[in-house]
């Protein structure tokens, strides 16, 4: 597989949220406003100005406490991203693919895309809105950076070496074998898609005890008949457009 | 759990159908051209220590030789040739950029008297002086030669001095010596907190 791809190792994860920040400051996107809302998480939730959240999941035994869940969650850059395949239909233009990193870019364009529909089509819940704007956003895998050289800004400031950055292929072995190592002592530790996306965690239980949407989930993408016309059409665009 | 590449078309209708009609279902084209890293252009890197806890992570800080940010800070970020962060840094490190660069910093000494609901302006000068002076006559005001059993202390227990932990050995070991010629016996260190 060509491309560059993020091995993320959860088993090290302290959830300092240094790549959180250190996503932040490259951007140099401003704060959120946020508010008390019973958890460590912050801010709530991802937004059109917080592409990288680490998310916290306190897991319960019954009434007792068990572990924490740390997710640092951001675009995953899929291989075949849905949002591409949607938004190409709007125009194509919007949301590109980049061939020698794989990163998947949302451009100034995105304002003419219909957000709820690129939203849908995300099978991790990660675009966000402007509403003022128009514009949506994610994380772009500091394509900036990556074509120069640089690691991505999260990947630079973690301090646990959960965050890793390569090539493909040598990112998908590493993750196979730290696997391997993880499952001795946690046998249901798991790699989430690992064939189908650029950003793979490795999850020391079942990652839905993470995040819902840590793995490709069918409960957001309710395509409409809009979306679903965007895919028909789509091959003679490609002979066409 | 993992999941299988044809599980995962199967979540997205979109690849799905877009597998019925034998294509990708997009255009790879048009494609990005080579981004430039338009942020550190022309920037001059600075080495620097972070000034947050006492472990003293290595720093690049970039600075704008040119556009409307000429000589500040546009860009903070872990050394990866420093032995100690190796590149990273925690969430109060990463934000330094913010510690440099923010209208909300104050620049002025400002000063609250006693009693008083609201901050002055003042110089450093002035603010130097009157630190001196209130050490000198706490100190004397407080000054000890003799404990309860008549034994020489010479010490003052009105003055208590907490180091920073950006203070490197040198630094350390001079206040160490200013404090104990005072009398000083409350001398802690924020790395040993």
């Amino acid at each position: 597989m060509q491309g560059k791809s993020f091995f993320v190792d959860l088993t090290k994860c302290t959830a300092c949220r240094g790549c959180q920040v250190a996503c932040k400051q490259w951007k140099k996107l401003p704060a959120e406003e946020t508010r008390n809302w019973g958890s460590f998480q912050n801010p709530k939730d991802l937004s059109f100005i917080t592409y990288k959240l680490v998310r916290m999941t306190e897991a319960m035994d019954g009434d007792k406490f068990k572990q924490w869940y740390f997710f640092p969650d951001q675009c995953r850059h899929c291989i075949y991203p849905p949002c591409k395949m949607v938004g190409d239909m709007f125009d194509d233009q919007a949301i590109l693919h980049d061939e020698e990193t794989g990163a998947v870019l949302f451009t100034e364009a995105t304002k003419n895309l219909d957000f709820e529909e690129i939203r849908m089509s995300c099978p991790y819940d990660i675009p966000r809105w402007d509403e003022a704007s128009n514009l949506q956003s994610k994380c772009d895998m500091c394509n900036d950076r990556v074509q120069n050289g640089l690691l991505p800004a999260c990947v630079l400031s973690c301090p646990t070496g959960t965050m890793q950055f390569g090539d493909s292929d040598e990112i998908l072995e590493i993750a196979k074998k730290r696997l391997e190592e993880v499952k001795k002592y946690k046998p249901n530790a798991a790699l989430t898609d690992p064939n189908d996306v650029r950003v793979i965690f490795l999850t020391s239980d079942n990652p839905r005890e993470y995040f819902r949407y840590a793995v490709a989930s069918a409960d957001i993408p309710k395509l409409s008949r809009k979306a679903a016309l965007a895919k028909a059409i789509a091959p003679a665009r490609q002979v066409f457009g | 759990m993992q999941i299988n590449r044809r599980n995962f078309l199967k979540f997205s209708a979109v690849a799905s159908s877009a597998l019925a009609f034998g294509g990708l279902g997009f255009n790879l084209k048009p494609t990005v051209a080579k981004a430039e890293l338009l942020q550190l252009k022309d920037a001059k890197e600075t080495t620097s220590i972070c000034c947050y806890c006492s472990l003293g992570c290595g720093l690049i800080v970039h600075t704008a030789q040119s556009g409307p940010n000429k000589d500040r800070a546009v860009n903070i970020e872990g050394d990866p040739d420093h032995p100690i962060n190796e590149g990273s840094l925690c969430a109060k490190g990463a934000s330094l950029w913010q510690l440099v660069e923010n209208d909300d910093r104050f620049t002025k000494v400002l000063y609250r008297a006693p009693n008083s609901d609201k901050f002055e302006e003042k110089t450093w000068d002035w603010a130097l002086d009157q630190i001196a002076r209130r050490v000198k006559d706490t100190r004397d005001l407080t000054f000890e030669d003799k404990n309860a059993m008549g034994q020489v202390v010479n010490r003052t227990n009105g003055i208590c001095h907490t180091g920073s932990a950006a203070l490197d050995t040198e630094e350390n070991w001079l206040i160490s010596s200013l404090m104990r010629t005072l009398g000083l016996t409350y001398i802690e260190h924020q790395a040993r907190i």
